[in-house]
């Protein structure tokens, strides 16, 4: 299994108020997984979980089978820098450098940033972006600046790509294209993608749709079958 | 990390030249103020050390007590007894057993030279023009080799004074004070009011209005018969082949009770006290300036750094460690430090050599047109430089170091 969830509890707050309660699932390598629900239900606390970016509380999250929570820091830091690939609701590209530079950002740590740079180039070109990739951020459109995330996203060919929200602050158009570029990308590195939107109509997109609750996994639907209740893991196998 | 932290500093050019600004400005601050002090105080050091002796060793003044004339008015094995005991002091012009003293400066490897001097206290007298002053007694040959005074004679050679003919040298304000030209004759009188005629042979001038003012030349034996007294000696002054020996081989010749032994540094102590102040005050200085530059960068990072929790944030979620942010930031505020510590270096040395060819005169002093003294020592540079490093090495880490800890989770709820 690429991702597992083990009985995870999310708390906030004095006296402890449970955001995420006990949720436990499992997703397969490749799968291309929407993460929805009305605000507040808690489908961003537990995406940060999912992708290391957060602890739990309680429980355990594993990613490849290894525990991210019992990881060195310096092994997470790499692990993130090399397998995983975020992109969040506004772009948050760094505003001294150009597209180009913002996708090679990754690659930059892993000091591989002079032989990541051909396949960068030739992201933003496939992105519709080739004529923009010499540009500063300030000179990129809502949409344009997104694509070069989801490009910085990729540049490293992370197996687990996680996104919070990613259409969240384009138009219809761009939200579409972005949506189709995560089917695309899914489609042809097979990495697994989990996004958190609470548009039912991109929602639908996705192979598999995880339905929160009130911090519950209230219910998982196949894109083709029936709609399954989340149960507990170890009564229950969920593919 | 560097090419990203040279990016983000160039991306902000007003707020990194404002930052090199006030970096540059608190070393080149510093080492104008150093060149400024430090040039003053070597010329001051030069004229103690060179102007005159390492070590002078000078009649000894003596407090009377009971036991002072025990063998005057005693035998050995008898005691006194005194109705009213003596007190008061025994004042000396002249050093007891000075062919001893010859004897052992000449044995001593550490002395270079030494020259014997006799100061008298007279009244010159020109006409009907009168002035207190006091007379010095040199051997030229000896007393040159002593101390640099020949750099300091307007006319005339310290030579001429050992030859015959009642010669004298006057200090240049002596002389202007009398009215006295090169060649006029002057009268000089004695404690005692007896009276020698001299010719004015030359004149000098050491920089110290109150010595020019009051102080002539004469040859040694001149002066003892100004004195009245043949072959007495008021002082030795000591040139050592190590400035540094000066105060312990002063505490060494102590020992010996016939005479007063006194370093340089003793004899200007309260000058050198003066220049611990001066320390204190330029140390002070360049500290609250390098503090203020400091404080610039640590404002300037403190508000980058709220102002790129965003950017951190996702540096930190693609796998930047903290130690890379912290590396990022710190790597901003250093290079500040360096170039403004270079630039500082630079403008410092500028300001110094322009100061050192302004030229001024004072009339107070009467002094010829002169340059102002300023040190050039590369120490000054060297401080300068890592003054400016360090201070915003240290303002630097602090914000870099909040940023480093800044937790990614944190900045995306928005709790940071």
């Amino acid at each position: 299994m690429s991702i597992r969830l083990e009985n995870v509890i999310k708390s906030f707050g004095e006296p402890p108020t449970q955001i995420i309660k006990n949720v436990s699932f499992e997703l397969g390598d490749g799968e291309f997984v929407a993460l929805t629900g009305r605000s507040g239900s808690g489908k961003s606390t537990l995406l940060y979980m999912i992708s290391s970016l957060d602890n739990p509380t309680s429980g355990k999250v594993l990613l490849q089978g290894q525990n991210i929570a019992e990881m060195p820091q310096q092994e997470l830091h790499a692990f993130r820098n090399t397998q995983m690939g975020f992109i969040f609701q506004y772009h948050y590209l760094l505003p001294e450098f150009t597209a180009l530079e913002n996708v090679l950002m990754p690659a930059i740590k892993a000091g591989t940033a002079q032989q990541k740079r051909a396949e960068a180039t030739e992201l933003l070109k496939r992105f519709d972006l080739g004529q923009r990739m010499h540009h500063l951020p300030s000179q990129l459109s809502g949409g344009e600046s997104q694509r070069v995330a989801i490009a910085r996203a990729l540049i490293m060919n992370p197996k687990f790509i996680f996104a919070d929200e990613p259409t969240g602050s384009l138009d219809t158009v761009n939200a579409m294209n972005v949506m189709q570029i995560f089917q695309q990308v899914n489609r042809e590195t097979g990495c697994t993608i989990v996004y958190v939107t609470h548009d039912t109509d991109f929602a639908a997109l996705a192979q598999k749709q995880i339905l929160l609750v009130d911090g519950e996994v209230s219910a998982i639907t196949m894109k083709k079958g029936a709609k399954i209740k989340a149960a507990p893991l170890k009564k229950k196998r969920l593919t | 990390m560097i090419f990203i932290a040279l990016r983000q500093l160039w991306a902000r050019k007003r707020q990194t030249i404002l930052t090199l600004l006030g970096v540059m400005l608190g070393a080149a601050a510093y080492i104008a103020i150093s060149g400024i002090l430090l040039g003053f105080r070597e010329y001051l050091l030069d004229q103690m050390v060179n102007n005159d002796s390492h070590v002078r060793i000078s009649a000894k003044a003596r407090l009377v007590e009971e036991t002072s004339f025990e063998h005057v008015f005693a035998k050995k094995n008898e005691t006194l007894f005194w109705l009213v005991p003596p007190s008061g002091r025994k004042d000396s012009q002249k050093i007891d057993n000075v062919q001893e003293w010859y004897q052992r400066l000449r044995e001593d490897n550490d002395v270079e030279a030494f020259a014997p001097q006799l100061n008298v206290t007279v009244l010159y007298r020109k006409g009907k023009v009168t002035q207190n002053g006091r007379v010095m007694g040199i051997v030229p040959a000896m007393q040159t080799r002593v101390a640099m005074i020949e750099k300091n004679v307007l006319k005339g050679t310290l030579r001429e004074l050992a030859e015959n003919g009642q010669k004298i040298m006057l200090g240049e304000g002596l002389r202007e004070n009398l009215g006295l030209r090169y060649g006029d004759s002057i009268t000089v009188i004695n404690s005692r009011g007896d009276k020698q005629q001299f010719k004015v042979s030359g004149s000098f001038s050491s920089g110290n209005r109150q010595i020019d003012e009051s102080l002539a030349y004469v040859s040694l034996t001149t002066a003892q018969s100004i004195a009245g007294s043949p072959g007495q000696v008021s002082d030795i002054a000591v040139r050592l082949s190590d400035v540094r020996k000066s105060y312990p081989k002063a505490q060494q010749w102590s020992n010996d009770e016939s005479a007063k032994v006194q370093s340089w540094e003793q004899i200007n102590a309260s000058i050198l006290d003066v220049f611990q102040v001066q320390d204190m005050t330029r140390y002070m200085m360049s500290a609250i300036i390098l503090i203020v530059a400091g404080f610039g960068i640590y404002n300037i990072l403190s508000i980058v750094i709220s102002q790129k929790k965003r950017e951190i944030a996702i540096l930190r979620s693609i796998g930047y460690e903290s130690t890379d942010i912290l590396t990022i930031f710190m790597t901003q505020g250093m290079l500040l430090g360096f170039a403004g510590g270079v630039l500082g270096v630079l403008l410092g040395y500028v300001l110094c050599w322009q100061l050192s060819h302004v030229t001024f005169s004072s009339p107070m002093t009467k002094t010829k047109a002169t340059t102002m003294m300023i040190s050039f020592n590369y120490l000054i540079y060297i401080y300068g430089f890592l003054m400016a490093l360090i201070s915003t090495t240290i303002a630097s880490f602090l914000p870099a170091l909040k940023a480093g800890k800044l937790s990614p989770i944190d900045i995306i709820r928005g709790q940071e």
